[in-house]
């Protein structure tokens, strides 16, 4: 006890000593502090990196998506569009062909009616007409109470029938 | 004024002496790592405690200081300039728990000094060859001399700079103990008693304010010096 160095001195195993002690605590302080913090900062700093990376991607894939789902939107519309015009298409010459039938039958009924009306007016007629020279006999026979020959008896319903023929 | 205390000699090799500078720098080597281990253990990816971010904070503080000084090349060299400022600046400021600071033993800055003149001469080599390396001498021819002794004067200026100024603040330090001592006893002279005569009252206060330009300034100027000056010379060498 009580030994001590000089004040200014250069002590080879001081020297030595501080050289061992300064490489122990270098290593000491790479492995406790240096080391796992850089580790902890590497791995934040790639964490950090990562979700970037991924919310590229995702945002890459939205995108894409989004592209994909317009383009089905354009798709559906325009398919849309094409149903729509071939329904109204069809429906137009359906509705087309229903009138032309309609008409078509309209024309044939009214044909048919007029034929008819045509045969009933003229059955109407012979009918009229005969009953009419009937009648025009018994009449005449009756007014004129004589008998007039059978030619001019003819002839008078003839004429009669013809008048009233034209008269119709 | 002595230097440090030979604590004790192992007798091999003509005697080892172990002195206060080694058993200290010990103490500091087991004090250092310790708070690295308190301060880095259950690190979380996502910081949750203050312990993480202090360390994070110095590291991050030391490797971005080693990058602005000496380029993104050299940043392995930042947890030896880390290693290196610790020492220094808790060896100078452990004076402040009444221990001999380690810095102000010259074997400890020279050891330092050598290192980092050893790391110059290597990086120099490594960046230009043993033919560069001693052609960097002679330019220009003339002053080969003097190149070679500035080179030399380099640890030397280093280590006492560091050496010095922390042994002068401990010298300055005793001195105004004992001088505030002598003070004291001479003014309460007035006091009939041997007691009260004994109680050196000056020394409260004013060294107190001293300590902080002496222990705290000068402790961490001079890390931050050499710290500076070993990173400024080992990148240059590269140049």
């Amino acid at each position: 006890m009580g030994e001590y160095l000089s004040f200014v001195d250069i002590n080879t195993w001081e020297l030595i000593f501080t050289w061992v002690n300064l490489l122990i605590l270098f290593l000491l302080m790479k492995k406790f502090l240096f080391k796992p913090v850089r580790a902890i900062l590497d791995k934040r700093e790639e964490e950090v990196r990562k979700m970037y990376d991924d919310a590229e991607a995702a945002k890459t894939d939205a995108a894409a998506l989004e592209a994909q789902y317009s383009e089905k939107l354009a798709g559906a519309q325009q398919e849309a569009r094409e149903i729509v015009e071939a329904a109204r298409r069809r429906a137009a010459e359906q509705s087309g062909e229903i009138v032309s039938e309609a008409r078509n039958k309209a024309a044939d009924l009214l044909q048919k009616a007029n034929v008819q009306i045509e045969s009933e007016r003229k059955d109407a007629v012979n009918e009229i007409k005969s009953e009419l020279s009937s009648i025009a006999v018994d009449i005449a026979g009756k007014v004129i109470e004589r008998d007039i020959n059978e030619k001019d008896h003819e002839k008078l319903i003839q004429e009669f029938i013809d008048g009233i023929g034209e008269a119709s | 004024m002595n230097g440090p205390q030979i604590y004790f000699t192992i007798p091999v090799l003509g005697g080892i002496p172990i002195t206060e500078t080694i058993v200290n720098t010990w103490i500091l080597i087991a004090f250092i790592t310790t708070v690295c281990i308190f301060l880095t253990r259950g690190m979380k990816i996502i910081p949750t405690g203050r312990r993480q971010q202090i360390a994070e904070k110095l590291v991050t503080m030391l490797y971005n200081l080693v990058e602005e000084v000496m380029g993104k090349k050299y940043i392995k060299f930042a947890p030896y300039i880390g290693a290196l400022f610790t020492i220094s600046i808790l060896g100078s400021l452990s004076s402040l728990t009444g221990m001999r600071p380690i810095t102000a033993d010259l074997s400890t800055t020279l050891g330092w000094a050598l290192v980092t003149f050893v790391m110059v001469q290597v990086n120099n080599i490594r960046a230009h060859g043993v033919g560069g390396w001693l052609k960097s001498f002679t330019q220009p021819v003339v002053m080969t001399p003097l190149n070679i002794i500035s080179e030399i004067a380099n640890p030397i200026s280093m280590s006492f700079r560091h050496f010095g100024n922390i042994a002068a603040g401990m010298v300055i330090t005793s001195l105004i103990y004992t001088a505030l001592a002598s003070l004291s006893s001479f003014v309460l002279q007035i006091v009939p008693s041997v007691f009260i005569q004994s109680i050196p009252i000056f020394q409260a206060g004013l060294p107190a304010i001293l300590s902080i330009y002496f222990d705290l300034f000068t402790s961490f100027l001079q890390a931050y010096i050499f710290c500076m000056l070993t990173m400024v010379f080992v990148q240059s060498a590269g140049e």
